[in-house]
């Protein structure tokens, strides 16, 4: 079977096919033997070429980590990935109707403070709410220069790493309406 | 000796509490709140009780309601663990009040250690060399500005009631004094419930290196050596060894005296830390004493073989100490890793969420203290060490060598440790050297990311995540063969395991 993955940054793909009782690899080109061993429903023991390998395995909805040798690697289907965060500037931003940026808590978490007012105008680099977790005071900065459209949460509410917490409207969009 | 305790706090500590306890013979209360029913202390602890919602200030933190536990459940004593109230004089008062045995120090050189302000007066009338700044705290905004001026900047703000880096704050100019203020107020209010603020003359690129204090009832003090915990990250201790490579047997054993002195000012008994400065031209300044077990206590340990929980537990119960201080030898070298749930490479944000896999390190030499297992969801509510890695080797690089091994054979799936972090530290050759400041991290870490991954590892990890995906397939075509080997290693049924794995393979 044809497997595509998204690893370390790259999307990948690798083929596997059973042959006499364990499996032949096709990866980058070039063929090999694994033999797969299944020692519990989160680690396998891999004999490849001679050499002794384990991989630990967790699995989640739309991801898997995998531990190699202290590394450790999240792997992830490209066409999930694509699908969720192709509107992602970057983590805890998402992309809001009409080219606004939303800005969502980065962790799981509790609002502290909400530093901004609705309308107002925001630096970049502005802090714009503190969000705590686990006993530590972090900041929610602004990455664009805009006006604080919305604010969806108050302080003291409790916050999942998806929940929007403002929502802003870039300066550059505003000025060419 | 106490037939049953009460164990205030959750995590690996109540755990390393509640193993020791039973060693000793005493049956042990745990309490939880609504998010930690799940959580390891519970499940090993002889008697658990519910003290109420998430929020520590509902639950870990309610003096009275615990307190009211302890009498219903028959204990005859609290460990307090450190944190939540293990510096909190007025809980012990209320335990004197109570007749229940607070382990820890007697409440009236708890609440004098715990004021910072206050015992830095005191260390300072008995001629103990303490760090320059204000001896009380600050009033308002006028009272700091005009400090921070007298003091000179860089300025450490600090926590009256402080402790765990909690409400500190360097400030390097008069501009970052208010902000430092308001967050250091809003961070020791939540922490500790008490918001006073005091500033002290930043000490550049000290070492910090610390003495484990032990002080029975009746007057007898000894240290049990240092430990040095340098290696900090936002004034949060990361690794810690004993001994130190910043003292000679010479200003050892002058701290040592200081810190059995700085007990016996405070009238200090059970367990405690003197903590110590020590700048560029080896002068050493008291910073404050830790009246708790510490989370580094492991350290100390393994290399004096005392056990400081069962010798907190005999002196809480009016033990004498058994030994004196010529009686005490430090023994080859102990490093401590704390694993925190954070993400080193996002700046360090916490990262609670479900363990979906968890595995530890095991060997000669290595002990792990551990609240956490596989299929545990780490909740958001508190402080985020996981897990303490700590190991013994004869000497010091044989030590960091088995912890760069340990680390590389500790297993977390599913949320962001400091894992991989760790391992570029105790693998940096400054820390190697023996030569870390409190700069340390912050010098060499400053952004740090996991770098490029091993393109043979990247590949192996291709083949096991292929391998899982044809999932229930591939397992149904083999499981002729693995089903001996699987029963061989997991003591439960073959079939239980085949089930799991098939609701894991289809996903």
């Amino acid at each position: 079977m044809d497997f595509e993955f998204l690893i370390d940054g790259e999307v990948r793909k690798i083929s596997l096919q059973k042959k006499d009782g364990g499996f032949e690899v096709l990866l980058d080109g070039r063929k090999f033997e694994a033999d797969i061993q299944v020692i519990s429903q989160n680690l396998l023991s891999l004999l490849i070429e001679g050499h002794s390998h384990l991989a630990y395995i967790g699995r989640e909805r739309n991801k898997k980590y995998v531990l190699i040798g202290g590394h450790q690697f999240v792997v992830q289907e490209p066409k999930r990935v694509e699908k969720e965060s192709a509107a992602a500037f970057s983590k805890g931003e998402e992309r809001g109707p009409q080219g606004n940026l939303l800005i969502t808590a980065p962790m799981p978490g509790k609002v502290i403070k909400i530093n901004v007012s609705e309308a107002e105008e925001i630096r970049k680099n502005q802090t714009l709410a503190i969000v705590e977790a686990m006993k530590m005071e972090n900041e929610i900065k602004s990455s664009i220069e805009g006006f604080v459209k919305r604010i969806f949460v108050a302080a003291g509410e409790l916050v999942d790493s998806s929940k929007p917490l403002l929502e802003i409207s870039p300066k550059a969009v505003n000025s060419k309406k | 000796m106490f037939k049953k305790i009460l164990v205030a706090n959750r995590g690996e500590i109540a755990v390393r509490i509640i193993k020791g306890c039973r060693e000793a013979g005493i049956r042990t209360v745990a309490i939880y709140s609504e998010v930690d029913r799940a959580s390891l202390h519970v499940q090993i602890a002889d008697e658990a009780v519910c003290i109420g919602p998430p929020p520590a200030v509902d639950s870990y933190l309610k003096m009275d309601r615990i307190i009211q536990v302890a009498r219903e459940t028959g204990a005859e004593a609290i460990h307090p663990g450190y944190g939540f109230l293990a510096e909190n004089s007025e809980f012990s008062r209320r335990c004197e009040a109570a007749k229940v045995i607070f382990i820890g120090p007697n409440s009236d050189a708890l609440e004098l250690v715990g004021d910072k302000v206050r015992s830095r007066q005191a260390m300072e009338k008995a001629e103990i060399p303490i760090i320059p700044g204000m001896k009380s705290i600050g009033k308002d905004y006028a009272e700091f500005e005009a400090a921070a001026r007298n003091i000179g900047y860089p300025v450490m703000v600090k926590a009256s009631a402080g402790g765990g880096g909690k409400g500190m704050r360097i400030v390097s100019s008069e501009a970052g004094l208010k902000p430092a203020l308001e967050a250091g107020m809003r961070e020791a209010k939540s922490a500790f419930g008490d918001d006073s603020l005091y500033l002290e003359k930043y000490i550049e690129e000290p070492r910090h290196v610390e003495f484990q204090v032990l002080a029975d009832n009746y007057g007898n003090v000894v240290h049990l050596f240092e430990r040095e915990c340098s290696i900090q990250r936002r004034h949060q201790k990361i690794v810690e060894e004993s001994p130190s490579l910043a003292l000679n047997q010479e200003l050892r054993q002058r701290m040592g005296e200081t810190a059995r002195k700085v007990m016996k000012v405070s009238n200090y008994n059970n367990a405690g830390t003197v903590e110590f400065l020590i700048d560029k031209n080896k002068h050493f300044y008291f910073l404050e004493v830790n009246a708790r077990l510490q989370v580094e206590h492991p350290v100390t340990e393994l290399v004096t073989g005392v056990d400081l929980v069962h010798q907190q537990l005999r002196i809480a119960a009016g033990e004498k100490l058994t030994f004196n201080q010529e009686d005490l030898k430090q023994r080859g070298h102990a490093i401590e890793c704390r694993i925190y749930a954070e993400d080193p490479t996002n700046n360090f944000l916490p990262s609670p969420g479900k363990i979906l896999f968890f595995q530890e390190p095991k060997g000669p030499g290595v002990r792990h203290d551990c609240g956490i297992y596989s299929g545990w969801e780490v909740p958001i509510y508190y402080d985020p060490i996981l897990a303490k890695l700590i190991v013994w080797a004869e000497d010091r690089e044989l030590a960091c060598l088995r912890m760069s091994a340990a680390l590389d054979d500790y297993v977390v799936l599913g949320i962001s440790t400091s894992v991989g972090f760790l391992k570029d530290v105790i693998r940096n050759p400054e820390f190697r050297a023996g030569k870390a400041t409190t700069a340390f991290i912050g010098k060499h870490f400053e952004g740090w990311g996991e770098g490029k991954k091993d393109e043979a590892k990247i590949k192996l990890a291709l083949v096991a995540a292929a391998f899982d995906e044809l999932g229930k397939e591939t397992w149904e075509n083999f499981k002729d063969k693995n089903v001996a080997g699987l029963g061989a290693r997991d003591t439960s049924s073959p079939w239980k395991v085949l089930g799991r794995w098939r609701i894991g393979g289809t996903e």
